[in-house]
């Protein structure tokens, strides 16, 4: 994995416009239901893009083929240039690039939260525990729940959840992060902790693929906003053209949906 | 004007109420004994009609058991005739030797203490807080206990491989105990102590050289002091009672849960010829009786083994008790990983883990501790139904306690060695699950 690691790293230098999640042709069939119909779409690092849309139109599924959590049938993926056509070759790749969180954040229930953290540097990344706990703590600082690394998930709030969720995919130090609609299992008062840590997280440069319905999120932080339908992408763009002046009839009755919904 | 409004926009600031410690209410034993078994009139009913029917069932028990009961007698004619409604202890005493033992020659029955005794110091270190690396005295145990315990139970001229390996364990204890002491007192291992000596020579491998050299050492030693020493052989047939009982059980609850996690991953894995292996493999075994497995054991299992190999009755039992075993604990372990969420594969697999980091790190801990009382169900009806090797002839504690009935001297003495064994098993189990119980309480206050 190493080897591979340092040949994008020198392809990068060298073409600086490689796209960090390329996306071609991608289609995916649950037995006869078509979920996902000719995906297009290229992700340059350091990019922000918000993925919208009503329930069942295959954005959960599309985010989750990204991290090869679902296969599909047609198409490709390329993490920084890499294809993930082989199975064997797409869990390492996605292991050094992509993070993922979940709507029901799954922690490990079973270990502490500086555990949960360090699991993935000590076997994986093979670091010295010594000095993986540092790092996690570090990370467990900067999403703002340090005193907590001795308690177990149980024990905590949903939003502290998910922000452990965040740090445990940090401490990979991954390129990518994929959000599978992190706010819609909490409440109020906590959409907003873990919102703020995403923002926290944009403005660091990290590149990110967020499926969420929080609107006011897409219009502050998105470099582009992907609106889904029936497993098709429905419009892409820049927030301000797609939320305020969207193409197709569709996209406007979501939206006033979900902003009737909020306000 | 200006004073009002201020007044008036001012939020009163929200402070907490402070906690108050909760309230006990007691009202001594007469009140427990009103509020609980008298409370009302079919309440009371009740209660004294549970009474009379454990007065009625357990009076003529203790009569019989106790009040009447002869505890000495030299044999059951005399017995008879003392107390004609008593229990006759006496036999049970004169037996119980046997019962415990088998017919392991009485001179040599320290050797069973010692083996046992030998296993029982090995799993207390795993008690301990302060030890770390226990899955590998676990291991280690599981690998080496029963070379050690064989050497010791069977004596006699065991060759140079059995020797060895006997020694290894004995090395390996000894290393347990001194590892014990210093983690204590110095807070390291002794190969923690040695291994900077040996890093120049070894590098990143010198905690791993150091520990392989300190073990050579002891077994050396080990090899020097036992050279003269030679057992006198038992063989095999005349192990019995409790003593065989524990062995087969032993050996079966711990290779069961193995065994059990192999079969259940297997059959929920992707790769059809190992899914269809396990499938068949549990529910052939699941779906046959126990004695005809034990039966199979004895008579078909030489066949599948080349001619040249020795098997033994005991280790033929033994192999066909884990496989029944394991297929039982296959199917409870699947049922622990059914209960695990499927996300806690995804966060694994996003995180990077592989199949057995994420099934050995992430859900088979969860799996097992949820499955921890059907484990134990388990193992506790595999302990009690090993009674069953008796009908293929091993002298386990319940054919020794049939074996009473028909000794000239106590001729018919059926129903106080089945109390008698019934009360050790009680024991046994009782204990297995009080330990269950209180496993689970220590796992959930991590919750």
């Amino acid at each position: 994995m190493t080897i591979d690691m340092t040949e994008t790293n020198n392809a990068e230098k060298a073409i600086p416009a490689v796209s960090a999640v390329e996306i071609s042709g991608l289609n995916k069939w649950f037995d006869e239901f078509h979920v996902l119909k000719d995906i297009e779409l290229s992700v340059s690092e350091k990019e922000i893009i918000v993925i919208c849309g009503p329930s069942g139109s295959g954005k959960s599924t599309f985010i989750r083929c990204i991290n090869h959590l679902e296969t599909y049938q047609e198409g490709t993926i390329s993490i920084f240039g890499q294809p993930l056509d082989n199975p064997k070759t797409a869990q390492g790749i996605i292991r050094d690039n992509v993070g993922m969180l979940f709507q029901s954040f799954n922690l490990f229930p079973h270990l502490t939260i500086i555990k949960n953290c360090t699991l993935g540097p000590i076997w994986l990344r093979r670091i010295p525990e010594a000095k993986a706990i540092e790092q996690s703590m570090a990370l467990l600082d900067r999403v703002g729940i340090a005193d907590l690394a001795e308690k177990f998930p149980g024990q905590i709030s949903g939003g502290q959840q998910q922000r452990v969720a965040i740090a445990r995919s940090l401490a990979m130090e991954p390129r990518i992060m994929l959000f599978d609609e992190p706010t819609s299992a909490l409440d109020p008062e906590m959409i907003k902790e873990v919102l703020d840590v995403m923002v926290d997280l944009a403005e660091s440069g990290m590149t990110m693929m967020c499926v969420t319905h929080e609107m006011q999120f897409a219009h502050e932080v998105a470099d582009r906003v992907i609106f889904m339908t029936d497993g098709e992408i429905v419009e892409m763009g820049p927030p301000e053209q797609v939320l305020k002046n969207p193409k197709w009839d569709r996209t406007q009755q979501f939206l006033q949906h979900v902003l009737s919904h909020k306000s | 004007m200006d004073e009002q409004t201020t007044a008036k926009t001012e939020l009163l600031k929200f402070v907490p109420k402070p906690d108050r410690p909760p309230i006990v209410i007691s009202h001594g034993i007469a009140g427990w004994l009103k509020k609980h078994l008298f409370g009302g009139f079919w309440n009371t009913l009740l209660t004294i009609a549970v009474f009379t029917l454990l007065y009625l069932l357990i009076k003529p028990f203790l009569d019989w058991a106790v009040i009447n009961a002869v505890w000495s007698a030299a044999n059951r004619r005399e017995c008879m005739t003392v107390s004609p409604d008593g229990a006759c202890w006496a036999g049970v005493i004169r037996w119980f030797n046997n019962l415990i033992y088998g017919r392991y020659p009485d001179l040599l029955q320290w050797r069973v203490n010692l083996g046992f005794g030998i296993g029982i110091i090995w799993a207390l270190p795993l008690a301990l807080k302060r030890l770390k690396g226990k899955l590998q005295i676990g291991v280690a145990g599981v690998v080496l206990y029963p070379f050690v315990a064989a050497y010791i139970f069977l004596g006699g001229e065991r060759g140079d491989f059995h020797y060895l390996v006997f020694c290894l364990g004995l090395a390996y204890l000894i290393l347990l105990y001194i590892d014990v002491a210093l983690v204590h007192t110095r807070g390291k291992k002794l190969s923690q102590v040695f291994d900077r000596y040996l890093e120049p020579i070894f590098g990143k491998r010198s905690a791993v050289a150091s520990f392989i050299l300190i073990m050579a050492l002891i077994t050396v030693l080990c090899l020097y002091i036992f050279r003269g020493v030679e057992l006198e052989y038992v063989s095999i047939e005349f192990w019995g009672g409790l003593f065989l009982t524990v062995i087969i059980s032993g050996f079966s609850i711990t290779m069961a849960l193995p065994i059990g996690i192999m079969l259940a991953l297997g059959r929920r894995s992707t790769m059809p010829v190992l899914r269809w292996f396990s499938i068949a493999t549990i529910e052939l075994v699941r779906s046959v009786p126990m004695i005809t497995v034990l039966f199979m054991s004895v008579t078909m299992m030489p066949l599948f083994f080349p001619n040249t190999m020795d098997l033994n009755k005991l280790a033929q039992v033994i192999i066909a008790v884990c496989v029944f075993a394991g297929a039982y604990m296959a199917e409870t372990v699947r049922g622990g990983l059914q209960s695990i969420p499927k996300g806690q594969f995804d966060a694994a697999m996003s995180i990077g883990l592989g199949y057995w980091q994420t099934m050995f790190l992430i859900i088979l801990p969860q799996a097992l501790r949820a499955m921890i009382p059907n484990i134990v169900t388990s193992f506790i009806s595999l302990f009690k139904d090993t009674t069953l090797v008796s009908i293929i002839g091993l002298f386990d504690i319940m054919l020794m306690a049939r074996n009473i009935s028909i000794d000239k001297n106590w001729f018919g003495l059926h129903s106080e060695p089945l109390v008698a064994i019934s009360v050790l098993f009680f024991v046994f189990c009782y204990g297995m699950s009080q330990y269950s119980q209180r496993l689970e309480r220590k796992l959930n206050t991590s919750r």
